[in-house]
């Protein structure tokens, strides 16, 4: 048994390296490395590994992640197209946080933050992104990038300092800090584009969330962030990854882009998740996004009511004219956000309009009585006079 | 871990800052805010939450009094905080209506992943002045707890004044908010 796991081990370890230039190969050469087993506690990756258990663990009773299990499910179903047969060792979590992020870790836990869902136009964007985490998880590039730290002099100074346990926590920070090198991703970028195009969907949609990305970091980097972006510096140039998935695109043509199936499954959670992004408070990349979300949706009026939201709040020169223009608009939607009436009524009592404050904020209490500002509003209807 | 995370940052915290008993009864801070407590409150004074002061009942780590004695027009709420991170500032104008002040505070508080979920926003007379209260629910995002929070505010002469207190949901919130609320009935702004 030992010496069939030592086969095993040799297999995997000659598959990692026959793979290990990935995005340098055809589209249809890349073969999917068998399921993995838990590795030997012992050893490096097996302390990784109960390392991520205990992670696992916590955030399973974290208050952060969705309860939802029919979105729940459905993005574990689509990670599981994705994953085909290590479709069992992958377990998903929506964690409610409005920043862009996946991870995936060597254990086979994946975390999908909020922010990165709001972001999606789509399914196949979403399998764009869940595929390239399991690009990572199948290349084992987590334990190949510990051990590229393990290596280096500093750790070693480390391991010294706090034993072995410590040093493998200290690693993972390490790790994680540092993220994966250029080399990983551009290898992930293409095993995950070959998942996609396995599962059904469209590849060219992966090219397109690497671009909306990069434009909400130009907004709020006022210039190309490849420079100055953290995120952009540990990761293959913007134009570069773009272009290449583009090109991957074309070896690899057809499929869907699920946006009708998307839409209705994170339906119920716009509202959330477009409120928790105008708190972030980072006005211009939140312009980006709304304003890419009014170019999409099937029903833009709640897009238009956050967008108004973030020019009013933002209140450089202008905006208040741009939030009531997106006021107005969200107010005449069939299903209106309430609140749009109570932006329309702020911004009238802001400029001195107190008959159109009055109506606009009389509709807003009408519309949510049970609103957190109820009560402050009544006091402004009561100050206008009725 | 985070546990961890949590216990090493309150350590790293209690050891850049400096500790100070309050003192029972009237308490200036700042030029043009008093505020009178009983109790054992205690002022920590330490960088990445200036221009607020921190003062607490059970300890940093647990339940935190955020006290603003005067913000002034185009000053950032907490710079010091998000000085590595290439997220913007929330920053004060003397021109913010009641709602702007509120998510100002929104976006402060959970710029770090919490959540914030807004209960209530009334009129309320603060310092003498016209103001506002809020009430909240938050979980931190760094270990998962759930903050109860009330915050109490005014613009008087173009510089903000506010109270923002928050703890755990169970046990230590209920514990101290009457106390709480009764030091912003309290506070005098000149």
């Amino acid at each position: 048994m030992k010496r069939r796991q030592i086969l095993a081990a040799g297999c995997a370890c000659c598959a990692s390296l026959a793979t290990s230039r990935v995005w340098a190969q055809p589209a249809e050469s890349y073969l999917v490395p068998e399921r993995f087993q838990r590795p030997d506690l012992a050893s490096d990756e097996g302390g990784l590994w109960a390392m991520m258990d205990r992670e696992e663990k916590l955030l399973r009773r974290s208050p952060l992640v969705l309860r939802d299990a029919r979105l729940t499910t459905y993005v574990q179903d689509i990670a599981c197209r994705l994953g085909a047969g290590h479709c069992p060792d992958i377990r998903v979590f929506l964690v409610r946080t409005p920043q862009f992020n996946a991870s995936m870790a060597p254990n086979g836990m994946m975390q999908i933050w909020t922010g990165l869902l709001l972001r999606m136009d789509n399914e196949a964007q979403l399998a764009a992104v869940i595929g390239h985490e399991i690009g990572h998880y199948l290349q084992r590039h987590t334990v190949e990038r510990l051990r590229d730290i393990k290596s280096r002099a500093a750790a070693s100074q480390v391991l010294g300092l706090f034993g072995l346990v410590g040093a493998i926590g200290s690693l993972v920070v390490l790790a994680s800090a540092y993220g994966y090198s250029r080399d990983q991703e551009r290898e992930a970028d293409r095993i995950g584009a070959w998942l996609m195009h396995r599962a059904g969907y469209k590849v060219a949609e992966s090219a397109l969330v690497w671009n909306n990305l990069l434009d909400e970091a130009r907004a709020r980097e006022g210039s190309e962030p490849s420079q100055t972006s953290p995120l952009f510096a540990t990761h293959p140039a913007p134009p570069e990854r773009r272009d290449t998935l583009a090109l991957l695109a074309k070896d690899l043509p057809g499929g869907t882009d699920g946006r009708e199936n998307f839409t209705a499954q994170t339906a119920p959670y716009l509202a959330e998740w477009q409120e928790d992004e105008v708190k972030r408070g980072q006005y211009a990349e939140s312009l980006v996004l709304l304003s890419r979300r009014i170019a999409t949706d099937n029903a833009p009026g709640m897009a238009r009511y956050y967008r108004g939201e973030v020019y009013r709040l933002r209140g450089q020169a202008g905006d208040l004219d741009l939030a009531w223009t997106d006021y107005q608009a969200a107010a005449a939607d069939a299903s209106p956000q309430p609140q749009a009436f109570r932006g329309i009524g702020l911004l009238a009592r802001q400029r001195g309009q107190k008959e159109d404050a009055r109506q606009a904020f009389a509709r807003y209490v009408e519309l949510a009585p049970e609103a957190p500002d109820a009560a402050l509003i009544k006091s402004y209807l009561e100050e206008l006079g009725s | 871990m985070k546990n961890l995370l949590v216990v090493l940052l309150a350590m790293l915290l209690a050891a850049c800052a400096s500790v100070k008993k309050v003192e029972s009864g009237a308490n200036p801070v700042g030029d043009r805010m008093s505020i009178t407590v009983d109790g054992n409150w205690n002022h920590l004074d330490f960088p990445g939450l200036k221009p607020a002061q921190v003062w607490t009942m059970e300890g940093i780590a647990i339940d935190e009094l955020l006290v603003y004695p005067g913000i002034r027009d185009g000053q950032a709420m907490h710079p010091e905080f998000s000085a590595n991170s290439r997220n913007k500032d929330f920053t004060f104008r003397k021109t913010m209506q009641t709602e702007e002040l509120v998510s100002m505070f929104e976006g402060t508080l959970s710029r770090d992943g919490s959540t914030f979920k807004l209960k209530k926003v009334e009129p309320f007379a603060f310092g003498g002045k016209k103001g506002f209260r809020f009430e909240y629910e938050r979980i931190r995002k760094v270990d998962g707890v759930r903050l109860s929070g009330i915050g109490f505010g005014a613009v008087d002469r173009e510089e903000l004044f506010a109270l923002v207190y928050q703890a755990p949901r169970l046990t230590f919130f209920p514990r101290h908010q009457a106390r709480v609320e009764a030091i912003a009935k309290a506070v005098v702004i000149k």
